[in-house]
């Protein structure tokens, strides 16, 4: 691999090279406003094989690209209202918005439900480097999954394996990065947007203290499991290091097995899922991209004293890998105040039929 | 087919029930159901909790009592059955450890049993009568003596005078309907089963108990419904039927449940729901659900028809009926008359307990399962017997190791 230190003097020689390599189908490092980038020409199928067998582990979740402007981003993914206001008030700058792609990308850029998030950095070099390539380049950041965010490249190469560090044909070096939050990543594939990452919140005070409230607006039984597939692809990775709980409202008829019918679409599993009302407890295995555990689908409608719920032993059920669904979650509430559910939906039943659901993340 | 009856103990704690009976071969000598039994209990609660702690303090008094009205000992056991699934895995674990503690004490076999599958068993189920030899079955069982095959072969015939089910030839239809499962199966041959068609959502019985408690019916309200609609006009309210236009043989209640919500939400917005109008829509509504079950089982019928006319498939001998919903009156009578024009006979279990959750139907299930391997005691040391008595909450009948 090569590393180029980036100067004030020698950007066009800089950027000749990157050109030359992405056109090979080569892998390139290179700064952001944010952190440093894996890029590669998103368009070639050989190059993004490449990347991923660099990245690996994207377990459903798409490869982010950056382009140079929203009109070459239009050539890419369909841009709808959310986006278009999104791309207005942030782009260029350090968001990631996700469209439904135009499927004119090679394989494995998208997600699982085709949808691929567009950066529009606000970083000269990269933008140009775009320009000249006249493709979009994937905007991944550069560490292996999981580990440390590269903002310098002794930090990254430390970090990486040797068939890793194989991979990458050439490195732009431009220093220390400053230590930038990581673009937000926000899903606007959805009546409402759905925001992935936002890694700011940690540092506000008041963000930490509030639950976020999203409304969601489903038409169909469809839209309400690919919701709750995309709320658990945001989820995923907690998912797998302490588990999650969700608790499930609305009244008869709104969806909460609907929902849960979603959360087992996306962890894969193919049995049907029944209500559990009478058994009180169905559980499902489950194993996504290697990933084994338990999806726990409960419903709490004949449960009318403290001592049925504790025979249940919920707490010991949420452990890592394990997924817990709890319907007519209020039901019970009084005698679950020691269960703190991360995730709350309110289904409502509008009046064209429609369906009402709000996300509270605690 | 002459084979001497075996002498079971079965128990069942698949969910809120605990229950334990005595079976010799499919005749039920004893059938105790702890929410329907005056047993002394600590703790209030009317209708059966899922509370472990109940299925602890129950298991032992149930057992006891079971034996002591067949008048038999743990002695004279040839094996002891108990539910391993479906079910809640925790109250499975309660009975399942209990009859595995009860076997090594007895150095009995242990069998294993499928909830849905004892319940479509359920209309093998013979009762106590005078012409059957038992005293003289259970009087070999205690000295241990071989039981002639004059004996045996009397017993079988007896049986089969009392109970048309057992003349039947596979393949068999079977309805499993309950709060829990609606499920169609077809029974090939004693121990293979196919599901032809199940809820892809609600169960028929949960259907039920869901309107029924927001009609103000209280809970469980499908009985309460069952009475009521007697005097509701079935026609008053207009519910769709579900799948109407769909080829599967699945049933599905949810939309439904949600549209019969949605319409007494409607009624209510004009005032408070009368006498009248409860009576008629617990009529209307039932009849929808029960008419979607007898739906599919005509157009399943018609496909097994013509299958067996173009291809060599044997077509349907009998229908068994089992599950707790089985004993709504409304119910059979529209399957019946659904079965007309097949002339095909309804088998119903012989009694209401028959019908719910009751560890009978446990006991007459093992008894076919036991024809099919040679028991062997059994030995809690042994690795083999780990997994084989596992719970299994989500048990398919279809899986039969």
């Amino acid at each position: 691999m090569k590393i180029i230190k980036l100067t004030t003097n020698n950007q066009t020689t800089v950027l000749a090279q990157a050109v030359a390599c992405l056109q090979k189908g080569g892998l390139i490092i290179y700064p952001t406003e944010t952190v440093y980038g894996a890029g590669v020409d998103a368009t070639n199928p050989q190059a993004v094989q490449k990347l991923l067998s660099y990245k690996t582990r994207r377990e459903g979740k798409p490869l982010s690209i950056a382009v140079s402007d929203r009109k070459m981003a239009s050539l890419y993914v369909e841009i709808n209202q959310q986006a278009k206001n999104l791309y207005q008030q942030f782009l260029p700058g350090p968001y990631t918005v996700i469209s439904q792609s135009k499927n004119n990308l090679a394989p494995g850029v998208a997600s699982e439900f085709n949808t691929i998030g567009v950066r529009i950095p606000q970083y000269e070099l990269v933008v140009k480097l775009v320009q000249l390539l006249q493709q979009p380049i994937t905007a991944t950041s550069a560490n292996a999954s999981g580990k440390k965010r590269p903002y310098a490249i002794a930090d990254l190469l430390n970090n990486l394996s040797q068939k890793q560090k194989n991979q990458i044909d050439l490195i732009i070096d431009a220093g220390i990065l400053p230590k930038n939050e990581p673009s937000v990543v926000i899903d606007t594939t959805l009546s409402t947007p759905l925001t992935m990452r936002d890694t700011r919140e940690q540092y506000s005070t008041t963000a930490k203290a509030k639950p976020r409230i999203s409304v969601f607006i489903s038409q169909n039984d469809q839209e309400t499991q690919e919701l709750a597939g995309k709320i658990l692809l945001k989820y995923w990775t907690q998912l797998k290091t302490t588990g999650l709980i969700i608790g499930l409202d609305g009244e008869l008829g709104a969806g909460k097995t609907i929902f849960a019918k979603g959360i087992a679409q996306f962890l894969q599993i193919e049995a049907k899922i029944t209500s559990p009302t009478y058994t009180y407890l169905k559980e499902y295995q489950y194993n996504r991209h290697q990933v084994r555990g338990n999806f726990y689908h409960l419903d709490l409608w004949r449960v009318a004293a403290a001592q049925d719920l504790h025979s249940l032993a919920i707490d010991q059920l949420c452990q890592p890998k394990n997924i817990l669904a709890i319907e007519w979650w209020t039901q019970a509430t009084s005698l679950l105040s020691t269960i703190k559910p991360k995730l709350l939906l309110k289904i409502e039943v509008l009046k064209n039929n429609h369906r009402q659901i709000t996300l509270i993340e605690n | 087919m002459n084979s001497p009856p075996l002498l079971i103990l079965a128990i069942d704690t698949s969910c809120d029930e605990t229950s334990a009976a005595v079976t010799l071969g499919p005749v039920v000598l004893a059938n105790v159901i702890a929410s329907q039994v005056n047993l002394h209990q600590s703790y209030g609660g009317v209708h059966p909790t899922i509370a472990i702690q109940a299925h602890l303090e129950k298991i032992e008094p149930v057992v006891k009592q079971a034996l002591a009205r067949a008048l038999i000992t743990p002695a004279m056991l040839d094996a002891i059955a108990v539910t391993v699934g479906p079910g809640l895995a925790p109250a499975l674990e309660i009975g399942i450890n209990f009859a595995q503690k009860m076997a090594s004490t007895w150095h009995k076999p242990l069998l294993a049993i499928n909830h849905i599958e004892a319940h479509l068993l359920a209309v093998l189920a013979v009762p106590k009568n005078k012409k059957l030899p038992i005293k003289k079955i259970l009087a070999a069982k205690k000295t241990q003596q071989k039981i002639p095959s004059t004996l045996s072969k009397h017993w079988s015939e007896v049986i089969m005078q009392t109970n048309c089910a057992h003349k039947a030839s596979f393949p068999v239809l079977g309805l499993v309907i309950s709060g829990g499962h609606s499920q169609f199966i077809a029974v090939t041959a004693m121990g293979k089963y196919q599901i032809l068609g199940e809820t892809i959502d609600d169960a028929a019985g949960e259907a039920l108990d869901k309107v029924g408690r927001i009609l103000g019916l209280g809970y469980p309200a499908a009985s309460v419904i069952e009475k009521l609609a007697k005097h509701g006009n079935p026609n008053r309210f207009q519910l769709p039927l579900p799948l109407a236009n769909t080829k599967t043989f699945d049933l599905s209640y949810s939309g439904l449940k949600a549209a019969a919500h949605r319409s007494i939400q409607e009624l209510e917005t004009q005032g408070p729901l009368n006498q009248v109008d409860i009576v008629d829509f617990a009529a209307s509504f039932q009849s929808t659900v029960f008419k979607h079950i007898c739906d599919k089982l005509n157009k399943l019928l018609a496909d097994n028809k013509m299958k067996s006319a173009l291809s060599n498939t044997a077509q349907f001998t009998q229908i068994w009926l089992g599950g707790g919903v089985a004993n709504n009156i409304k119910l059979r009578q529209m399957i019946c008359q659904t079965l007309k024009p097949y002339a095909l006979s309804l088998q119903l279990p012989f009694e209401k307990r028959l019908c719910g959750d009751n560890a009978a139907m446990i006991g007459v299930a093992a008894s076919y399962q036991a024809k099919k391997k040679p028991l062997i005691a059994f030995d809690s040391t042994a690795d083999l017997t780990s997994t084989l008595f596992d719970r299994r909450p989500s048990w398919s009948i279809t899986d039969q190791n």
